[in-house]
């Protein structure tokens, strides 16, 4: 079996080791821990991060008004309770802010000629490996932020249900699309 | 598909004896046989039923049914829907045609909301035939039609000569072997042999109908040996059978309370208000005995030791039942490329299932089964199509119930040749999986409990945390034991449990997604996760050595690459 080499859009960079059926001794198969990881969008991270901090500013600012208010009265025990709700707020605020800090640019992924691979997590580090082979369908996800940011998130559908989607998050649309038509013009996907 | 036809007979004759049936009804539409009246009207007071379930206790508090119950209102109220739902049956009977032409299955149903299904046999995924008790004795059959998608996707041909329903089922079936034949063009030796084998048998489809003929007669007779020993010439080996004793063995060692108790439901208030006003009657209060301090402990405990065991001993029953229920006459078969499965007391009803299709086989065994030495045996296929796979009748299992250790290893050996579940070579995990377990879910709860005890200087606080503790860790323990993978060349064993074992066995190619996990700690100590993603769902190992991880998922990776087979 030849392995196509339809796939000029992408740089020898971003298409790591080719596998060929030929060798088949133990050492000739490609192995997972020699991907060529590539980070995804630092503006995933940005993104991220002023999320956590604007919905925090906007939670505590719901709070503040409605402490502050004089249209009506305010049962005393959540007057008690405010400065911890707003202190609660910033915690989970800053925790979700130092996360992404430090967890988006773990995010990586990497493309080989028949799989794809993404490596995430801070304490837990995660590296799974969809073949494109197993890929029943593509779908990128954009939501309005991410597209003002010009990002997106492929998701790759498989067999194994709706809790295993393959989904690499915050990738440049052009690189996504890119992606997506390699997928589609995957000799196994489009042959079906 | 151009099969060879006798033009004899006509299926609503058939059943009075002809020699072949023909599945092709040509442009003409077809009624149903008249029995179809019975399931259309029992069809839609179950519907009635199960949307009024909930009015039920209402309706009970509201009108006091002893009095009301000889009342003429009520009986003509009873009347009304009777012949409501009688009329609606027969109307569902006159507006539901159908046709099989030209490789195509057309449905014409529905009332006030016609529908209008038109399946060609390729999309056909699966048919089941089945026996409602009140089929049986006339020899009809309900036809279920599966398609790839959705549960809700399933046409239903109400009621047919069950000899019409074998034929029809072969077609459908030849049909979709050759599809599948040109499609699976790339299978491995093993596979293509199995599937040459299944064209000869095609070839004698005109005998083979005979014989599915002569069976459905036998099925009349109610004689059940005899139809199988028919269907054997039809192509269909049957694999295995399960005695009475069997299945009173599955009864007692897996619960199946719920058989029945799912649907008893609505009359539990009424089951337990009889049970106390029996008991009352024998002398017993469970009022006073609660209430007053007449009695000593020990008679108290006594009692409740007494009744623990009738309880158990009833739902020990209760489990048989529903076991006999759904397993009666059980008998698994093969024919051709499929496995099907046949049971049931009331309702016989009939899985199959494509031996391709199957991702996993899964050997379980509860601390009862290790005792008696018996096997459940699950040959589970995709899981995201349609039902749930806890279902005992969901067509995404096939269970083989309570099978002996080595009819297990038999029956395996058959769905995945030279598979050997049973062995000693397992790669254990590390221990640092207990430790990983006690730190992240049991040290916060023991430390916070035995604190709360001393704090408040109830040490009886502190001696139940401890003791529950204890289990736990012991589960843990237990759990670290039985985890384990191994792999040979064409599959990789999985064996894990707690107190019961459970053995998967797989094979690589069909996987599809790997993760391998790790989380800093694990790094340090080179250990990893590896968990696999199957149609069936996900298999994962964890705390394995980190190069071991790696290379089963290396491997299985190539596997899936290189060999480009298709999992279904």
């Amino acid at each position: 079996m030849t392995m196509g080499t339809d796939n000029e859009t992408f740089s020898n960079a971003q298409l790591n080791a080719i596998i060929t059926n030929e060798n088949t001794s133990a050492s000739d198969i490609p192995q997972l821990h020699q991907l060529n990881l590539e980070a995804i969008s630092p503006r995933y991270r940005v993104i991220n991060i002023s999320l956590a901090f604007s919905i925090a500013f906007a939670l505590i600012m719901v709070a503040s008004a409605l402490r502050y208010q004089s249209f009506f009265a305010i049962p005393e025990p959540l007057v008690t309770a405010f400065p911890y709700i707003v202190m609660g707020v910033c915690v989970l605020g800053c925790v979700a802010t130092i996360y992404h800090f430090f967890a988006d640019p773990l995010i990586k992924y990497a493309l080989r000629e028949q799989d794809l691979s993404l490596q995430s997590g801070l304490v837990f580090r995660s590296l799974s490996c969809q073949p494109i082979l197993r890929v029943q369908h593509v779908e990128l996800k954009r939501g309005p932020i991410a597209r003002l940011a010009g990002l997106a998130s492929l998701q790759l559908f498989s067999a194994g249900g709706a809790t295993h989607t393959f989904e690499i998050p915050g990738i440049e649309v052009e690189v996504a699309e890119r992606l997506r038509q390699f997928i589609l013009d995957h000799k196994d996907v489009s042959a079906k | 598909m151009a099969s060879p036809e006798v033009d004899t007979a006509k299926p609503s004759e058939s059943s009075a004896g002809s020699q072949t049936v023909k599945v092709d009804t040509g442009e003409d539409w077809r009624r149903l046989s008249p029995i179809a009246i019975a399931y259309f009207t029992l069809r839609s007071i179950k519907n009635m039923a199960q949307g009024a379930i909930y009015a039920v206790p209402a309706i009970a508090v509201t009108a006091n049914i002893n009095d009301s119950i000889q009342s003429p209102i009520t009986l003509l109220s009873i009347a009304a829907l009777v012949i409501i739902f009688f009329s609606s049956g027969v109307v569902s009977f006159f507006m539901y045609r159908f046709r099989v032409n030209n490789q195509h299955v057309e449905i014409h149903s529905g009332v006030f909301s016609r529908s209008y299904t038109n399946l060609p046999f390729w999309r056909i995924q699966n048919v089941k035939i089945e026996l409602p008790f009140y089929y049986r004795p006339f020899g009809f059959a309900l036809v279920v039609l599966d398609t790839a998608g959705s549960a809700g996707e399933e046409a239903k041909i109400v009621a047919v000569p069950l000899a019409y329903a074998h034929a029809l089922r072969k077609q459908v079936l030849a049909e979709h072997q050759e599809h599948g034949h040109q499609e699976n063009g790339y299978q491995e030796n093993g596979h293509q042999e199995r599937e040459t084998s299944a064209h000869v048998n095609d070839s004698g489809h005109v005998n083979n109908r005979a014989h599915a003929n002569n069976s459905s007669q036998a099925c009349v007779d109610g004689d059940q040996s005899e139809r199988y020993s028919e269907t054997n010439e039809d192509g269909e080996t049957i694999l295995n059978r399960r005695s009475i004793t069997d299945i009173v063995i599955h009864g007692i060692t897996n619960n199946r309370v719920w058989i029945f108790l799912g649907a008893a439901a609505p009359f539990y208030d009424n089951a337990f208000g009889y049970l106390s006003e029996w008991l009352a009657e024998k002398g017993l209060q469970l009022n006073q005995l609660v209430g007053e301090q007449t009695i000593a402990w020990w008679q108290f405990g006594l009692y409740a030791f007494v009744m623990l065991m009738m309880a158990m001993a009833v739902v020990a029953l209760i489990s048989i039942g529903g076991a006999l229920f759904t397993f009666y006459d059980y008998t698994l078969s093969r024919q051709h490329d499929r496995y099907i499965r046949r049971s049931g007391l009331l309702n016989k009803q009939e899985v199959s299932m494509r031996a391709s299709r199957i991702q996993v086989i899964s050997a379980k065994q509860d601390w009862l089964d290790r005792i008696l030495k018996r096997v459940n045996l699950y040959f589970e296929q995709n899981a995201s199509i349609g039902h749930s796979t806890k279902e005992l009748m969901s067509p995404n299992r096939l269970i083989v119930p309570s099978v002996t250790e080595d009819e297990a290893d038999e029956l395996s050996q058959e769905v995945m040749p030279q598979s050997k579940i049973r062995r000693s070579d397992y790669q254990s995990i590390s221990k640092r999986f207990i430790l990983h377990w006690v730190i992240a879910a049991l040290a916060i709860p023991f430390v916070v409990g035995t604190g709360i005890g001393i704090y408040t200087e109830h040490l009886d606080i502190t001696a139940g945390v401890t003791l529950v503790s204890a289990i736990l860790l012991g589960i843990i323990t237990l759990r670290w034991w039985r985890w384990g993978v191994v792999s040979d060349d064409k599959y990789i064993y999985v064996r894990r449990g707690r107190i019961g074992i459970d053995y998967l066995c797989f094979e690589p190619y069909k996987v599809q997604q790997v993760v391998v996990k790790q989380s800093v700690f694990m790094k340090r100590r080179k250990l990893a996760t590896v968990q696999f993603v199957l149609a069936s769902g996900a298999i994962s190992v964890p705390f394995l050595p980190e190069e071991y991880a790696n290379k089963l998922a290396n491997n299985v990776l190539f596997e899936v690459e290189s060999k480009r087979k298709s999992w279904m």
